[in-house]
């Protein structure tokens, strides 16, 4: 008898400091979980078209004979930023290895995802803009 | 039998460890600790979290004058600190002293040891070069790949955008060596008395300080061909190119860290017969072999990569 009173008396302070524990953990969670997402908008010249691959603040600016396309230059498989070899016409990443054709598509390595294609806008300047989320 | 009661009787809890490697590394790990920590607060004066960060470190390695000295005091004095913390560790191991100890006095070491790991870790981020950078985003998105939780989880220990440096700093400067002095604080206390020890370690650390050159930093746009982590993650950087990144940062490492720190409670373990008792006694020993077997793997990778990439 005296077991399961003292049982029931420590199931219920448990209980009280789980309930406790989740009454605050849930909003420190929410709180520390909380993202701002913004937008960055990034603006290549009209100079910089002429080049097979340009780089500014994480995006990269491919022309072809089709047109311009704009890839964040983040890898999708952990982050790092991927470098343009123009030689082999490629993109790499120095972490992991990853490699992506000129439009983005993933060839080899960890990733398993092309790079993220944003939008592409032309200015009546001459200015090729894009907006990238960080 | 005979090595057991020699090993108990000449390191029996409470007496100071007889000679050799657990006598005097931890010695001159303690002056290396002592110089880190009193270099790193110099170098909070000038160092900014914010801002760009690479060009605060390069001005504290160029313009401000020592600012070259402290760096590398405080670079090389943190990293023989958790190398002789390593080895520390690696002798209790190796020697089963574990066994001789109360359980949480192992654990405590362990946990203590990957509180040094960590901090070392913050410290190659805070370089703000592009190894630091890359380093840091790579630390996010692991963790924010962690089912359901990762997101909050990651937001802990570090933020995306401006503040990227901000709480690895915090972590770095406050944290993390408080928590590690308050579980050594037992160490510090029976090593501190040997002052010759001390002295010559200092001494030595601030020689490397004033004749080595600091490594050169990556500024964060240029562009290179391949860019390494930390040394003691190259190993975890490898086996990214192949497994998942959950499962190669995170659940391997927690597994093996299981294992080290459940060793002791498996030894000590009072089974309800002699035979339940001799099969936990098994259950270490092989345990034991295991987790030798896959240090050493993982010694291996790790050489792999330093030496001829990840």
């Amino acid at each position: 008898m005296f077991e399961r009173r003292q049982f029931i008396k420590k199931s219920a302070v448990w209980g009280g400091y789980a309930l406790g524990a989740v009454a605050l953990g849930f909003p420190v969670f929410s709180f520390v979980g909380f993202r701002k997402i913004s937008e960055k908008k990034i603006t290549f010249p009209p100079d910089a078209h002429h080049a097979a691959a340009n780089y500014k603040e994480g995006v990269y600016l491919i022309s072809s004979k089709d047109g311009f396309q704009a890839l964040s230059a983040k890898c999708p498989h952990l982050g790092c930023t991927v470098n343009f070899d123009a030689v082999p016409g490629e993109f790499k990443c120095p972490c992991h290895g990853s490699t992506f054709d000129p439009s983005g598509k993933w060839m080899s390595g960890p990733a398993r995802q092309n790079l993220q294609e944003l939008p592409v806008k032309k200015n009546p300047n001459g200015d090729i803009e894009t907006v990238i989320k960080i | 039998m005979i090595e057991e009661w020699d090993l108990l009787f000449a390191n029996k809890p409470g007496n100071s460890i007889s000679t050799g490697i657990s006598s005097y590394l931890p010695r001159l790990g303690l002056s290396a600790l002592f110089l880190c920590l009193l270099s790193g607060v110099v170098l909070t004066f000038y160092y900014r979290p914010m801002g760009n960060v690479f060009q605060n470190v390069e001005e504290i390695t160029t313009l401000v004058p020592y600012g070259w000295f402290f760096r590398q005091l405080h670079f090389a004095s943190g990293q023989l600190f958790v190398i002789l913390m390593l080895i520390h560790a690696i002798d209790h191991f190796h020697q089963k002293r574990y066994r001789l100890y109360p359980v949480g006095q192992w654990q405590r070491l362990i946990v203590s040891l990957c509180l040094c790991f960590y901090t070392l870790f913050t410290g190659f981020i805070l370089k703000g070069d592009k190894e630091g950078l890359f380093a840091a985003r790579i630390s996010m998105n692991i963790a924010g790949n962690i089912p359901s939780v990762g997101e909050p989880i990651s937001r802990l220990f570090i933020l995306p955008g401006e503040g990227l440096f901000f709480l690895p700093y915090l972590y770095h400067c406050f944290f993390l060596p408080i928590l590690i002095l308050y579980l050594i604080r037992t160490h510090i206390r029976k090593w501190f008395p040997k002052h010759g020890i001390f002295y010559a370690g200092a001494a030595g650390l601030c020689l490397y300080a004033l004749f080595v050159k600091p490594f050169v930093d990556i500024p964060p746009d240029a562009f290179v061909a391949s860019v390494k982590g930390p040394w003691f993650f190259l190993g975890i950087q490898t086996l990214l190119k192949t497994l998942p990144a959950t499962l190669a940062s995170i659940v391997f490492p927690a597994l093996f860290l299981g294992c080290v720190l459940v060793l002791p409670n498996l030894e000590k373990a009072g089974g309800k017969s002699g035979v339940e008792k001799g099969g936990l006694r098994i259950i270490s020993r092989y345990l034991h072999r295991l987790i030798v077997l896959v240090f050493f793997l993982y010694a291996l990778l790790t050489f792999k990569a330093a030496f001829w990439g990840p």
